[in-house]
Parts: structure tokens; C-alpha cells; sequence
């Protein structure tokens, strides 16, 4: 059987296997063993394009160039991380009598088709598909935004679905544009809207309708990015959803939506030249990482502060790409990788704290964590470390790549721009944590006791993260240097 | 009357039904609009599809008038009638206003079109201003309302606004993509009314201006 299809059935099973009954036990191995599957499914499907051959499904629909065997291979390792810590999450919560069989149903269920909906869009080739696959993602975090039922989750989980239903609205007026823009000579059946069918007819392609295509299906993908202005809802639905879900919105679908963007960038670029779009991304991407920086500064809640660090890390992928030299694209997928292993431990363990204190608001939590939670905070720290783009870890020398190529690029006064902002925003992550995590313990009279911290399963899965996020920076295997490479090849260098 | 004179009909019919939504208080009658509204892009789908046998494009139409005419508008209207509130409030801007500015916004959106090729049918240059103009009115009515209903319909707007782009400018999606985009439309659709009814019992109004704690 074709490894792809059964690679994305196997979220889909697990799915339904832990949305309906069973006991907890039942439901806890499904969406572990699922999701663990599923990640060798990701890898054994990325090793067969290495290998040479190109897997693809249902006329190409489905297809895996080197860009979608990157995401492929970080959605399903981000797929199975939050799975596991998901399982512990939900253990302390029902340790504290919070869950009911509704959400324990919800949470076992949406998470593996999650899951699913997130690979599904690293792999399609048709626009069409990719589209369907974006909502199919949005729909199924809208109840895990929702899930402990508060008045914020509700609030948050409202604007969420009307915001990014808005966005995706404008990408399938972007998709049908881009449709119109191939004046039918696109060819017959589903390989009419397919990606690879675009970029051979590329110079046909009638140019206004294209370009207004591009910029409405980047402004809706970029909405479900997070790119700034379009970044609105990112800190309510990081705040409001459980960690597993969080990572998987701030690293999954952040990956899928990007390449979503990286799509329609590489129709424009061939169609149209590479300025138009690549100075929208450099744009947007340089707004996002602007925008960010005031909000992380003055800042009072753990998780949104994470959320405007995963505004700004967007941002800089994008102003990655827009740079669009070979060597800046690189950098950008680079980032991409080491983004996606380093934030699932900054969120793990901020979940732990947030869990620990009933709240993830600064003043809820106090200041010297590290008294009362050590490991979490000591994971917080390190994540921090590395998500703020501190040597020796990777983000600072994808970081150093992108803004090498900026400023030997046309774009020097942008990267100085931006640099800045980077500084900034280095500052102020390090304020925050700081202050949260040394800062003076707790007056003592203080009645608000934390639970003690345990070493259970959610604890582990931090400390693998961190452990795979520090060793990456030292030692990237070959394989995923390769497939690296192979994005880069697609996403093309050379302005 | 021949079939461009049709065409150019129910597009203006589809234009004049969302400057009524915006003019319309009473939700019951939003609702009825927004299901005449697709109704006339069934229409439109069905003319095209005949004049010019292209035989997939009457699926297109009648999923549109089964879902966007007759489901979705009696779906929400048990919510309504469930949750027992039945006009808008003081808009953000009143309603003269508004209209001045949907008419200002239906200009933007024709003189937008313009730059489309003409292809084979002179009508469609009137397609996309319409589609054009609903756009930016559906978004125009987002803004500007603060009833949750309100603003599920303003999305359904831009949504038509697509779907008369699609049939009028392009030569039909496939069919297994237009039966996927109608099971996430309707599946968003069933989420937002879940949402709307949770948020009316938790906040007893459906005022989303009330959801204003987030912040920062």
C-alpha cells in the first residue's frame, strides 16, 4: 500500500478510534501508538523521497517534493510530542477533577485529526486540496481552543474561527483567481488545480488576474501564518488552548501554512518575476517581527508571550524568504526546522507551570518559579535560550544566515530594520523569563500554594524535547541536512 | 431575454441583496436575504451550466441552493429562534452612512474588474464587479455589526462573493474539490452556531462587543 495514504490514515484512525467511547487507558495508547506510528510513517515517506522516488497519491493531489518532506517530517515529529505530553496533561487535570468525558472525548479525538489535517496540507499539491485541508485544520483546533469552557476561551475561540474563516475566505478567492488566471488551459480533471501543473504553464498565466490571486491567497494563508497585521488572533488562541494543542498550532500549523504561502509565492515568482510577492512576504514578514515587539515587552501572560514570539519567529521565516537570495532561503528553512524543535519545549514547560498555578498571567504565577517548579523552569530557561536565538543554539545561526544574505542583498536599510527589532525582542524575552523564572520567591504568607511538581509523562516528553533541541544545534543528521536542502531546491535561490 | 441579460439579472440580484442586509435590522429578514442571495448564485450556476453544457456546474448550483438557500438559512434561524433574539442593535455606524460606503465600496470593486480579461462572455466583466462589491460589503458588515448572527452572515457573504467568481470567471472547480469546500462551509457553519449558542449562555447576549477581555 501507497506509504503516503497510510501515513495520513493513520491520524485519521486514531482520531476516530479516540473520539468515541472506550476507556482512558484505551483512548491514551491509540493516540500515543497512533501518533508514534504515524511519525515513522512521516520518516519512512520522507526516506522514500530521499531515496528517489516521489511519492505522490490520487493523480498528485497528494505529492512530496523536498518541501513537503520537510514539514512532513516536523508536523509528524511535533505531532507525536504533543501526543505524549497531551496524555500527561490531561492526567494531571483529571487529577484535579476538571475533566469530563465530553472533553476527555474531545481532546482524544481532535488532537490525532489535527494531526491528520496538518500532514494533509504539507503534502498537497492541488490548491484545491491544500484549501480544504487549511479549514480542515481550523475546524478541528476551533473546540481545543474552547476546551476548558471559560468566558476567555469562548471569546478567544469565536474571533479565532471568524477571523481565520475570514482569511480563508480570501485564500479561495486567491485559489479561484489563480484558477481563472490559467483561462482554462490549465488541462482536464483534479490536475487542473494542481501546484505542478501552475508552474509549467506559469508564463501563460494571465498576469492582473494572477496577481490579484497571489494577494489575496497570501493575505489568507498569511492569516492562518500569523503574519502580522493579520496576527490577532494568535495570542487569545495560544493563551486559551491546552499546551499539546498550542504546540501544534504554534509549530504545525505555523510549518503548514507557511508552506501554503511558500506555494503561491513560487507561482508568482515564475509567473510574475520574484519582486512582487518576495517584497509583500519582506514586508509582512518585517511588520510581524515589528509588531511584536512592544506586546513582548510589556507583556503580562506566559503564553501570549509565547505567541508573540511565534509572531515574530513567522515573521522572520518570511523575511527570510522575501530576501529570496539562495543562502536567505536557506536560512529560513533552517529556522523553520530548529523553530519547530526548540518552541515544543518553551511550551511544555510554560504548560507545566501554567498548570501548576491554575493560570498562565505573570501575576498569578509570581516571580522565582525555580524555587517551586525546578525542572520546568530550568526547561523554560533553556527553551527560551533558544527560542530567543541566543548562541550556541540553532536559531542564532539561522538567524545570522538571513541577515548575512539582507545585508549583501538590494534590501540593506529593511535588515537593518530589522535587526534591530531582533534586538529588541531579545531583550525583552529575556526580561520577561528572567523576571518570571529568578526574580524573589513568593512572600511566604502567600496562601495561593502550588501543587508540587511531579516527574511524570508530560515532564519527560519536556525534557526529550530539550534534549533533541540541544543536540540539533551541535548535530543536525544528515538526512534532515538533506532534506533541507531538497526545500531549498524548491523554494530555489538566485534572485 | 437571453441568457447574458439573465446572468447580469441575478448578479444584480445577489448586489441588491447585501446592500439590504446592510440597511436590515431585523435578523429574521438578514437571513432571508442572505438565502435569496444564494438562490441567485444557484440561478447563475444553472444558466451557465445550461447555455454552455457544461453539466458539472449544475451540481455546483444545486448544492448551493440545497446548502446556502435552504439549509443554512433555516439552521440559523432555530438558533434565533432558541436563543430568542431577534433584532441587531445600533450598528457601529448607522445605516445611511453605511450605505454611502457600500456605495463608495461597489465602485472600488467594478473599477477592480475592469483589469480582468474580458473572455468569452461580455457578462462576466459584471460578475466580478458584483463578486467584487460583495466582498468588500461582507466585510464592510463585519466590521461595522456586533451580533454574532450578524456576522456569521457577513462571512457567508464574502463566501458567495467567491463561489460567483468561481462560477462566473473560471471553468468550474473539480468536482471533489467543490463537494470538499461545501463540507467545510457547512461544517463552519455548524461551529460557529455551536459557538454562538455557548456564548449566548454564558454571556446571556450575543453581543460580540462583549468579548472584549483579551487584550495585549
Amino acid at each position: 500500500m501507497n506509504v503516503l495514504i497510510l501515513t495520513l490514515a493513520v491520524p485519521l484512525i486514531a482520531a476516530a478510534l479516540g473520539g468515541f467511547g472506550g476507556s482512558r487507558r484505551f483512548k491514551e495508547i491509540v493516540m500515543v501508538g497512533g501518533l508514534a506510528l504515524t511519525f515513522i510513517l512521516c520518516l519512512a515517506t520522507a526516506f522514500k523521497f530521499l531515496g528517489g522516488t516521489v511519492p505522490a497519491a490520487f493523480g498528485e493531489a497528494l505529492r512530496v517534493d523536498g518541501l513537503s518532506a520537510l514539514v512532513l517530517v516536523l508536523g509528524g515529529f511535533v505531532g507525536l510530542l504533543s501526543g505524549v505530553y497531551g496524555v500527561g496533561y490531561l492526567r494531571r487535570n483529571e487529577a484535579r477533577k476538571l475533566v469530563t468525558p465530553r472533553m476527555r472525548a474531545e481532546f482524544f479525538g481532535l488532537i490525532p485529526a489535527y494531526v491528520f489535517a496538518m500532514l494533509l496540507v504539507s503534502v498537497s499539491n492541488n490548491l484545491g486540496v491544500l484549501w480544504i485541508a487549511v479549514e480542515l485544520t481550523t475546524l478541528a483546533s476551533v473546540f481545543l481552543i474552547t476546551f476548558h469552557d471559560k468566558d476567555t476561551s469562548l471569546e478567544a475561540g469565536w474571533k479565532f474561527l471568524v477571523l481565520g474563516s475570514l482569511g480563508l475566505a480570501f485564500a479561495l478567492l486567491g485559489t479561484v483567481l489563480l484558477y481563472a488566471s490559467g483561462k482554462g488551459h490549465l488541462g482536464e480533471g483534479m490536475a487542473r488545480l494542481n501546484w505542478t501543473q501552475f508552474m509549467e504553464t506559469a508564463s501563460t498565466l494571465h498576469p492582473f488576474t494572477l496577481r490579484l490571486g497571489v494577494m489575496f491567497a497570501l493575505i489568507g494563508y498569511g492569516t492562518k501564518a500569523g503574519l502580522a497585521p493579520m496576527h490577532t488572533w494568535k495570542p487569545d488562541a495560544y493563551r486559551e488552548a491546552p499546551s499539546p494543542a498550542g504546540v501544534l498550532m504554534a509549530v504545525g500549523m505555523l510549518n503548514g501554512a507557511l508552506y501554503c504561502v511558500l506555494r503561491i509565492h513560487l507561482i508568482s515568482k515564475a509567473a510574475l518575476g520574484p519582486a512582487f510577492s518576495g517584497d509583500l512576504l519582506l514586508g509582512l514578514g518585517l511588520l510581524s517581527v515589528l509588531i511584536a515587539t512592544p506586546f513582548v515587552l510589556v507583556q503580562w501572560n506566559l503564553k501570549r508571550l509565547l505567541a508573540y514570539s511565534s509572531i515574530e519567529h513567522v515573521g522572520i521565516i518570511a523575511v527570510g524568504f522575501g530576501l529570496g537570495s539562495e543562502a536567505a532561503v536557506f536560512g529560513a528553512l533552517l529556522h523553520m526546522t530548529y523553530h519547530s524543535l526548540a518552541k515544543p519545549v518553551t511550551f511544555f514547560s510554560a504548560g507545566t507551570l501554567a498548570q501548576l498555578h491554575s493560570s498562565s498571567n505573570f501575576d498569578r504565577i509570581g516571580n522565582g518559579t525555580l524555587s517551586r517548579a525546578p525542572v520546568a523552569s530550568g526547561l523554560l530557561v533553556l527553551g527560551s535560550l533558544m527560542v530567543m536565538g541566543s548562541p550556541p543554539f540553532g536559531l542564532f545561526f539561522s538567524e545570522m544566515i538571513i541577515l548575512r544574505a539582507g545585508f549583501s542583498g538590494p534590501h540593506v536599510a529593511a535588515t537593518a530594520v530589522f535587526l534591530a527589532a531582533l534586538v529588541v525582542l531579545f531583550c525583552g524575552f529575556a526580561y520577561q523569563i528572567g523576571r518570571l523564572v529568578l526574580g524573589p520567591p513568593r512572600d511566604p504568607s502567600d496562601r495561593r500554594v502550588p501543587a508540587p511538581e511531579r516527574l511524570d509523562v508530560s515532564t519527560a516528553t519536556a525534557i526529550v524535547a530539550a534534549i533533541v533541541a540541544v543536540v540539533s544545534a551541535f548535530y543536525l543528521p544528515a538526512w534532515l541536512l538533506a532534506l533541507i536542502h531538497a526545500a531549498a531546491a524548491v523554494v530555489g535561490g538566485g534572485v | 431575454m437571453t441568457t447574458s441579460d439573465l446572468l447580469i439579472l441575478c448578479a444584480a440580484g445577489m448586489l441588491v441583496s447585501a446592500f439590504l442586509m446592510v440597511g436590515q435590522r431585523a435578523l429574521f429578514t438578514t437571513i432571508r436575504l442572505y438565502g435569496v442571495q444564494s438562490l441567485f448564485l444557484g440561478v447563475v450556476a444553472a444558466v451557465i451550466a445550461l447555455s454552455e453544457s457544461r453539466h458539472e456546474l449544475l451540481v455546483t448550483a444545486v448544492i448551493t441552493v440545497a446548502l446556502k438557500a435552504i439549509l443554512i438559512p433555516w439552521y440559523l434561524m432555530r438558533i434565533i429562534d432558541r436563543i430568542g433574539i431577534h433584532r441587531e442593535i445600533e450598528p457601529f455606524l448607522n445605516v445611511p452612512a453605511s450605505l454611502m460606503v457600500c456605495l463608495g465600496l461597489t465602485v472600488v470593486g467594478y473599477r477592480v474588474s475592469t483589469g480582468f480579461p474580458q473572455g468569452g462572455r461580455g457578462e462576466s466583466h459584471h460578475l466580478i464587479g458584483v463578486a467584487l462589491s460583495m466582498l468588500l460589503i461582507g466585510m464592510f458588515l463585519m466590521v461595522t455589526r456586533k451580533k454574532a448572527i450578524t456576522q456569521i452572515l457577513a462571512l457567508l457573504t464574502v463566501e458567495n462573493a467567491v463561489f460567483l467568481v468561481a462560477v462566473g470567471v473560471t471553468p468550474g472547480m473539480p468536482l471533489v474539490v467543490e463537494l470538499g469546500i461545501a463540507f467545510d462551509v457547512i461544517v463552519a457553519v455548524l461551529l460557529l452556531g455551536i459557538l454562538v449558542q455557548r456564548i449566548v449562555d454564558r454571556f446571556e447576549s450575543m453581543d460580540v462587543s462583549r468579548l472584549s477581555k483579551l487584550k495585549g
